[in-house]
Parts: C-alpha cells; sequence; structure tokens
C-alpha cells in the first residue's frame, strides 16, 4: 500500500489508498434444519487520487500491478470529476473495542449448534416453519493518504436471527440478534416472538381507516432510508431534501431525538473513523423534535462549505447497501450507526395504548414510493390487528402509508428496547397515532 | 485459465465439486445534476467453489488465488457439518456434460466506445430534464458491467461464457416549493451499446411527466379495478407470481409448497406466464446458468393453471422436477441462487382501448417504482397513474403503491391485452445474503386486475 502510496504522490496533488478484508461465515437453517454454509474470505484496495481539484478513482482486487492501477486512475482524471477537498490529516485515535478474539475461534459448527438449539426452543410453539441463520463477520480496513494519514481498524460482529411462519404465508415473526462475541439468543426476544406469534394467528379483516400504527423495528428500515434521505449532505446540496432550510424548527414530535453514535463500542461495528479517514463523532440530528444536523462526506461537506461530519462511507443507496462491493465505490453521506432514542415502555405498555390499530411487524416495499419526499407506503408483512388493548389477530392485504413528516409529528410513545435495524442503525418501536391504513373492506 | 481451475478443483475430496472464476469488469459514468460524479473503468476478480460431500453442500468465495486450497477445506468441511445435520441428502440432478465457449453477438461492443465519447452521450440525456427550470435535479449514469465467466465441474463441464449488460438508470427529480417528485430512468439491454444510443425522446418523455406529476393528486386509498401497463404488469408478474415459482423459495416451506403444486388452478384463466432466457437480444438472456446448465423456456403457468418451476439441479431433484437453468448468481462475490431470467406475461388478443372499455370506471397505472415480496404478500409502486371515468383516461394521480396477496390477485386477473413489451433494466434483490441480478427482466401486455389495495399517502 504505501508503495502505491509513493507512486500516487508523484502523479498528483493528493492521494488516498484504501484496503479492506473480510472474512464471513454464514449458516442458514430452514424449516428447522440446516440448509447450506457459505464462507467468504474477500479483499480489495481502492485508490483515490487529486489533481488539480479533480478526482480520479480507480480499484482492485489484487495489488500486483500497481502501475495498472494508477493508470486507470489518471485516466479518470480526464473525466473532470470535481473534487474541492482535502484528504484529511487525521490523528491515531483513541483504539476502541470492536475486535473480540473469540469470534476468530467461532466455527461454522458453533453457529450451527446455536441454531439448531434456537429452533428446538421455537419449534414446541408453532405449527409453522421456522428459519433462522447465523453469522459471524471480521474486516480489517487501513487508509492512509498523502497527509501522512494511517489509519486501521479490525471489527467482528456475531449475528443471528430466527423467523416463525405463519402456516402457508411465508411470512412471520422475527427477531436479530447483534454482537461482538457469541452470545446466545436471548430469552426475553424468544418470549417476544412466541408472544406476538400466537395472538395474530387468526387473520382478520378490519376495516380501513385513520388508526394508531406501532413501527416495529423490523418494518423501520424505510422510515430511516426517509429520515436519511432528508438529512443526507447530498441531498441538501441537490436542493432535494423537503427539510434543507428547516435547522432549528421542529419537524417531528418533541419525543424523537435522532442521533448518530459511531464511537459506542458497546454494539458491533463501531467505527473512529470513517471510510475516508475523517474521524468519527457523535452527531445529533434531530433533539426533542427539532433538526439540528445534517450528515457531510468531504465532497459535500466542501460543496456547501461546512465541516465534514465523519460520515463518508463506501456503500450503495438503499437496498444496493446490502451488496455493497466497497472497493468499488466511492465515499457517499451515509450513516451506518444512527440511532432512535428510545422511551420508557415496555411493548406490553406500548401494545395496551392502542384502541383501534396495527402493530407493523414488517414492511414491504420500503424501497417503493416518494422517497425524497418523505411519502411511505408499505404493505404490511406480517400486520397485527389491534382493538382495545388487544392483539386479535393479523391482517393480510393491508398498506400503511403517509409522509414521514406527519405520522412522526404525532407520537404517542415510543418502546424502552433498542433494536438492530437492517440497512441501518438501531431503533424501538415507535407508536404514531392517526396513520393511513388501507385494508380490502 | 481452466487448467489452473482443474489443478484447484483435483484437490478437492468431494463426491462433486465445481469453480466458477470471473473477471467483471464495470465502466461507471454517473452525473447527479450538473456535476459528473463518478466516472471510470475497472475491473475485480474473484472464485466460487462448491462442493458436495455425503449429502451436504456448501460453498466458498475467495478472491486471491493463494487462498485456494484453505477454500477447498473449509467448503468440504462445511459439507460434512451440513451432512450430519441435514434433514435430506442433497443429490443433484443430472444434467448433460457441457464444453462450450459462448460469446454473445453485439450490436455494438461497448469495449470499443471510447470513454469520451460514452461521456458526451451521458451528458447529452442528462441535459434534457436539466433544461427544465422545475426539474429540481437528476441523477443519470451509465453503467457497463461485463461478466467473463469460466465454469467449470468435476462431471467434465467446462464453459466460457460473456455476459456484456449496459444500461442507462437514474432518476428525474422535479421540484416545487417543498413538493418533490420522481420518475425512474431505465434503458439499456444485454447486446451491446446500441441498447443506450438514441434515448433522447425517451428521456424528453420522462421529463414531461416527471412535471406533470407536481400538478397530480394524490390517489385516494382504497380498492379498485385497474389496468397496468406493460412495465408494470411486468414487475407484477415478477413479485406477485415470479419469486414463488422459484423453487429454493418454496423447498422448506410445506404449506406453501402444497399450495403451489404443479397442476394446481393459481390464477384466471386469461393468465398464461413464462419464464425464458434463450429471447436472444434481450435483457434476461444467457445460454448457461452458474451450474453450468442450458437454459431453456420453462411454461410456468398456462391458463391459470402451474405447469412448471424454476430449478437449481438441486431443488429439481427434491421436487422431481425438469432442470431449468436458472440458478444465476450476481457475480464472483455469490454462489449461484435461483432466478428469474425473462419472465413474461403470454399476450392475449384485447387491445389497450378494449381494456379501457372493459375497465369502465378505475385506475390505469404505469411504470414500476420498486417491488417486493415476502410469502404470499407483495408490494409495489406505481410512478405515475391516471383516473379512468367510462373507459376514458381522465386527470392524473401520485403516490400509487398496491398491495396484495398472491392467490387472491392471480385470479382477479380479469383480462390480458396484446401488446407484450419486455423490460430493459432489472436489478432484483434476493437472497439471505442480498444479491442483485442485473439482468432480471421482466414483461407483460396491458393487464387489466381486479380488487386492488391501493394505498395513497
Amino acid at each position: 500500500m504505501e508503495e502505491l502510496l509513493q507512486m500516487a504522490k508523484k502523479a498528483c496533488d493528493q492521494a488516498e489508498v484504501y484496503s479492506i478484508s473480510y472474512d464471513d461465515d454464514l449458516v442458514l437453517f430452514e424449516d428447522a434444519r440446516l440448509y447450506d454454509i457459505n464462507s467468504k474470505k474477500q479483499s480489495g484496495f481502492s485508490l483515490r487520487i487529486i489533481r488539480d481539484g479533480k478526482l480520479g478513482f480507480a480499484y482492485t482486487r489484487n495489488l500486483i500491478n500497481r502501475q495498472e492501477l494508477l493508470r486507470n486512475a489518471q485516466d479518470s482524471l480526464e473525466g473532470k470529476v470535481e473534487a474541492d477537498y482535502q484528504f484529511p490529516s487525521t490523528p491515531k485515535p483513541t483504539p476502541l473495542k470492536t475486535f473480540d478474539p473469540s469470534l476468530e475461534s467461532l466455527s461454522p459448527s458453533d453457529l450451527v449448534e446455536e441454531c439448531n438449539r434456537l429452533c428446538q426452543l421455537l419449534i414446541p410453539q408453532t405449527d409453522g416453519e421456522i428459519s433462522a441463520a447465523a453469522y459471524t463477520h471480521v474486516e480489517k480496513i487501513r487508509i492512509i493518504n498523502s497527509t501522512g494519514t494511517d489509519l486501521s481498524m479490525q471489527s467482528g460482529e456475531y449475528g443471528i436471527y430466527a423467523n416463525m411462519i405463519f402456516p402457508g404465508s411465508g411470512v412471520g415473526i422475527g427477531r436479530d440478534f447483534l454482537s461482538k462475541k457469541f452470545e446466545r439468543f436471548p430469552q426475553t426476544l424468544i418470549q417476544e416472538m412466541t408472544e406476538l406469534f400466537r395472538k395474530s394467528s387468526r387473520v382478520v379483516e378490519p376495516k380501513s381507516g385513520r388508526m394508531k400504527v406501532l413501527f416495529m423495528p423490523n418494518s423501520m428500515m424505510g422510515i430511516n432510508w426517509r429520515i436519511l434521505s432528508g438529512t443526507n449532505g447530498k441531498n441538501i446540496y441537490l436542493k432535494v431534501s423537503p427539510v434543507a432550510s428547516k435547522i432549528g424548527t421542529k419537524i417531528f414530535d418533541e419525543k424523537i431525538t435522532i442521533y448518530d453514535d459511531p464511537l459506542n463500542d458497546a454494539r458491533p461495528k463501531a467505527r473512529s473513523f470513517d471510510d475516508e479517514g475523517v474521524a468519527c463523532r457523535p452527531l445529533t440530528l434531530v433533539q426533542d423534535g427539532v433538526l439540528k444536523n445534517f450528515f457531510y462526506d468531504l465532497n459535500y461537506a466542501a460543496k456547501l462549505k461546512v465541516p465534514p461530519t465523519g460520515s463518508g462511507y463506501r456503500t450503495g443507496e438503499l437496498f444496493m447497501a446490502l451488496s455493497a462491493d466497497p472497493i468499488t465505490l466511492k465515499p457517499i453521506p451515509a450513516l451506518p450507526h444512527l440511532v432512535i432514542k428510545p422511551g420508557k415502555s415496555s411493548l406490553t405498555e406500548l401494545v395496551k395504548q392502542i384502541d383501534r390499530g396495527i402493530i407493523l411487524e414488517g414492511a414491504l416495499g420500503p424501497h417503493s414510493g416518494n422517497i425524497p419526499n418523505g411519502d411511505f407506503s408499505f404493505g404490511v408483512s406480517p400486520g397485527l390487528y389491534v382493538e382495545k388493548g388487544k392483539i386479535v389477530g393479523r391482517v393480510k392485504d393491508a398498506m400503511v402509508s403517509g409522509n414521514i413528516y406527519e405520522p412522526f409529528q404525532q407520537v404517542v410513545d415510543i418502546g424502552d428496547t433498542l433494536y438492530p435495524c437492517a440497512v441501518w442503525g438501531w431503533v424501538p418501536p415507535i407508536l404514531c397515532d392517526d396513520v393511513n391504513v388501507a385494508t380490502k373492506n | 485459465m481452466f487448467e489452473k481451475l482443474q489443478r484447484m478443483l483435483s484437490r478437492v475430496d468431494a463426491d462433486y465439486a465445481d469453480i466458477r472464476y470471473e473477471i467483471k469488469k464495470a465502466v461507471i459514468i454517473s452525473f447527479q445534476g450538473r456535476d459528473l460524479t463518478q466516472i471510470g473503468s475497472n475491473s475485480t476478480d474473484g472464485y466460487v467453489m462448491r462442493v458436495l460431500k455425503d449429502g451436504g453442500m456448501s460453498s466458498v468465495v475467495f478472491t486471491q488465488e493463494k487462498d485456494a486450497e484453505k477454500a477447498a477445506r473449509s467448503a468440504e468441511e462445511n459439507a460434512r457439518l451440513i451432512s450430519k445435520n441435514i434433514k435430506k441428502p442433497v443429490t443433484l440432478a443430472k444434467t448433460e456434460v457441457i464444453k462450450d465457449t459462448f460469446v454473445p453477438d453485439l450490436k455494438e461492443d461497448p469495449r470499443k466506445i471510447p470513454m469520451s465519447e460514452k461521456l458526451e452521450l451521458v451528458r447529452r440525456y442528462n441535459d434534457i430534464p436539466l433544461k427544465h427550470e422545475k426539474i429540481g435535479t437528476t441523477y443519470i449514469a451509465y453503467q457497463e458491467v461485463i461478466r467473463e465467466k469460466h465454469f467449470l465441474n468435476t462431471e467434465g463441464t467446462q464453459i466460457r461464457e460473456d455476459l456484456i449488460t449496459t444500461r442507462l438508470v437514474g432518476e428525474i427529480i422535479s421540484k416545487d416549493g417543498s413538493l418533490t417528485q420522481n420518475i425512474r430512468i431505465s434503458a439499456g439491454g444485454s447486446d451491446g451499446f446500441t441498447a443506450v444510443r438514441d434515448q433522447d425522446k425517451y428521456l424528453g418523455k420522462k421529463t414531461a411527466i416527471a412535471l406533470d406529476l407536481l400538478k397530480a393528486q394524490p390517489v385516494e386509498g382504497g380498492t379498485y379495478n385497474c389496468i397496468f401497463n406493460p412495465s408494470l404488469a411486468g414487475v407484477f408478474t415478477h413479485e406477485a407470481f415470479g419469486h414463488y415459482s422459484e423453487a429454493d423459495l418454496l423447498e422448506n416451506l410445506p404449506a406453501m409448497r402444497e399450495k403451489m403444486k404443479l397442476g394446481n388452478k393459481l390464477g384466471s384463466e386469461v393468465l398464461s406466464v413464462m419464464d425464458d432466457p434463450t429471447l436472444p437480444g434481450k435483457l434476461g438472456f444467457y445460454k448457461y446458468d452458474d451450474e453450468g446448465v442450458k437454459s431453456k423456456p420453462t411454461q410456468l403457468m398456462r391458463n391459470g393453471i402451474l405447469t412448471g418451476r424454476m430449478h437449481s439441479r438441486r431443488t429439481a431433484t427434491e421436487f422431481g422436477e425438469p432442470v431449468s437453468g436458472h440458478c444465476v448468481a450476481e457475480d464472483f462475490r455469490y454462489p449461484p441462487i435461483i432466478r428469474m431470467g425473462t419472465i413474461f406475461i403470454q399476450p392475449g388478443t384485447p387491445s389497450f382501448e378494449e381494456l379501457l372499455g372493459q375497465l369502465g370506471d378505475g385506475l390505469y397505472l404505469s411504470d414500476a417504482q420498486g417491488g417486493e415480496t415476502s410469502g404470499e404478500n407483495f408490494t409495489f409502486g406505481a410512478q405515475y397513474g391516471y383516473v379512468v371515468k367510462g373507459g376514458k383516461i381522465d386527470r392524473m394521480v401520485r403516490d400509487i403503491n398496491i398491495s396484495g396477496n398472491l392467490y387472491k390477485t392471480l385470479k382477479d386477473i380479469a383480462a390480458v391485452g396484446n401488446d407484450l413489451t419486455l423490460s430493459r433494466t432489472g436489478g432484483c434483490g434476493k437472497g439471505p445474503v442480498m444479491q442483485l441480478n442485473l439482468r432480471s427482466c421482466y414483461g407483460a401486455p396491458h393487464v387489466l386486475v381486479n380488487n386492488l389495495v391501493v394505498g395513497g399517502v
């Protein structure tokens, strides 16, 4: 890497070499039995150069031909992509505890054993199928640049997931558990899943209307995307955020506080620097409903003449983040450590507050609709119907829709527990009032 | 290369093994508004090895040649672990042993077009919407993905195939005060650079729709009878039916498998659906899948009755049904999974005007805006639509999302038009580890569907 950086420095004004390697093991259970095991061992390098305020970019899997990689980056300079920023000079940060060495000795066989144990606990609770998966992910990142910045980190994640499927539907109640090291799937999550599953086995057909909706963490991905679309530095620069001029004003109910929490190494994948070597720090987006900040990578921070927020990650937009190949992507503004602040009520207490409404356990189509505008329209997958504080069954063929800047103005209460939310972040259950629910009736 | 792959395979102790080595070449040119944000050409490569031992099958991905030995050991070990825990041993369905090199005929090889010419073309397209005051911004990208695949298995199959995809994707965002609307751009194909040339009129049409949407009213949520345009009907076919014709999604869901038994009547009389990856020049074309199986057309439904299914070699044995050649990976970072090739509703006889007459009052909905399936439920968005009154197209509506149940909706298809059109870009995500299939192709004629739940905003 150093050799490549030296070569690149001679050919241009600034240079950055990013490298990543990762090892993954994934075991998959279907119908409560082991189905497949995938292992991956991947690595790669990415080069960014800046000459006369223009960006060159290239990547490779194997650093065999440095000249060719540099030439590819130089060729891309011809396109004249503007880069009005400096690669940062970042001192080595205080190390975070992102890697637990015990993870390296965790084998696929251990993952199989835990999935087996989990399935055996769930089997007596259902006539339907159970799917489960467990994985380990260990990654090493190093970033060096022409200002002398040399940052590296190793992080590890263990994850396990189980889903109890309603017979014949393919849809179920699932929970994820993430950690930095192996831990047994928590009993509390098993209880929560089985209770929700048991209470919602009957299919009911409620009437359409405006009602309370309890957004469960599994359904929050699409909501998070819309919050992040509105506060993303890129969309501020492009003037397509509906809240671009609303810093200091109330955009959500005062119960809502949203922040980025990259340094919290109690959770997996904490980061002390982003994918372009900018130091990470906690960042509040929304405090008590009031919009406080937007988030930026180096590029959009420079365009808007504001400081970067350490939010430049080599990832894709929306679902693309799930199959992103980091070396092939330039950093964009992203917040992988998003947190919505929990409240004080248990799930049971939240449900008790619903006179008539839906518990949105999963949302279909989070990527559909006008995301920049904040509009959402989710298919319930599944949706549990509640009357007088009690779950009475589950709804099929229903849609929950609105604009995030409306229901999140009418938050009734927020759950006391944070759950991981796929791409990305950690969120509690959020109970909103007066949300549009369309059903067949 | 094949000698090297042969050496890697020869060291595997298994009943069956295969290895796929791919070089993936990607060109990207993207504009965000007036700014060119990315331009470049790069290549990456890597290996996927699959091992079947004692009825257990596992896969391993690696990107460095030096890791081949370690990868083989880990695949063997994982296969053994699976064989000890699996319900039923995996047996791969028998297929023809193939030795072939296939490079598709291109109308214009994108590798021979200078980057400067590609850049100017994309800039020209991007300028079309940006001329208008109420276009807030654009994202327009040219993407070229070339997969040079080498496949070898221990049965003697040896295949070299290139898959070349060119596409123009992105969105046009219109803005009026605090209201923003977006329209997606999707053009391209598998037959070379020609697929992205001459798109000026297309961009002009999309820009006009994005501007019209600023004046459209949100659709009122409720249950409607609807006509889908071919793009939307294609996504509907893909989401509401196609995914559950993929055998791996059903394999371990006994209750759904029972509902999806071949011979069951699932759709209305007018509905016949085919998946055909062999259609030359179409986006979904491939000659061999990533298990080395030759692709072929599969009739999935005829007059509402289930007649076939998409399979891997593993699921074909499990279901006792013919191998179909539908096991495809995104690239070298993934083992193959069952994917649709080109799925479409086969045309009927009514014209679009006749369908409007049959609809009477309802909605005419156009162009998909993302879709998703989970079990029997599906959801997808339409980019824009029109209210239809007395068989006549009336005012434009926006914010249209549709949700439904697979079994009910297939029976609610009332009529299928005569104007089949196939999609020019794909991008379906699937899998426990998400894989994106850029060549997922879908299509349909105009289709009339009754009783759809449409969610407004």
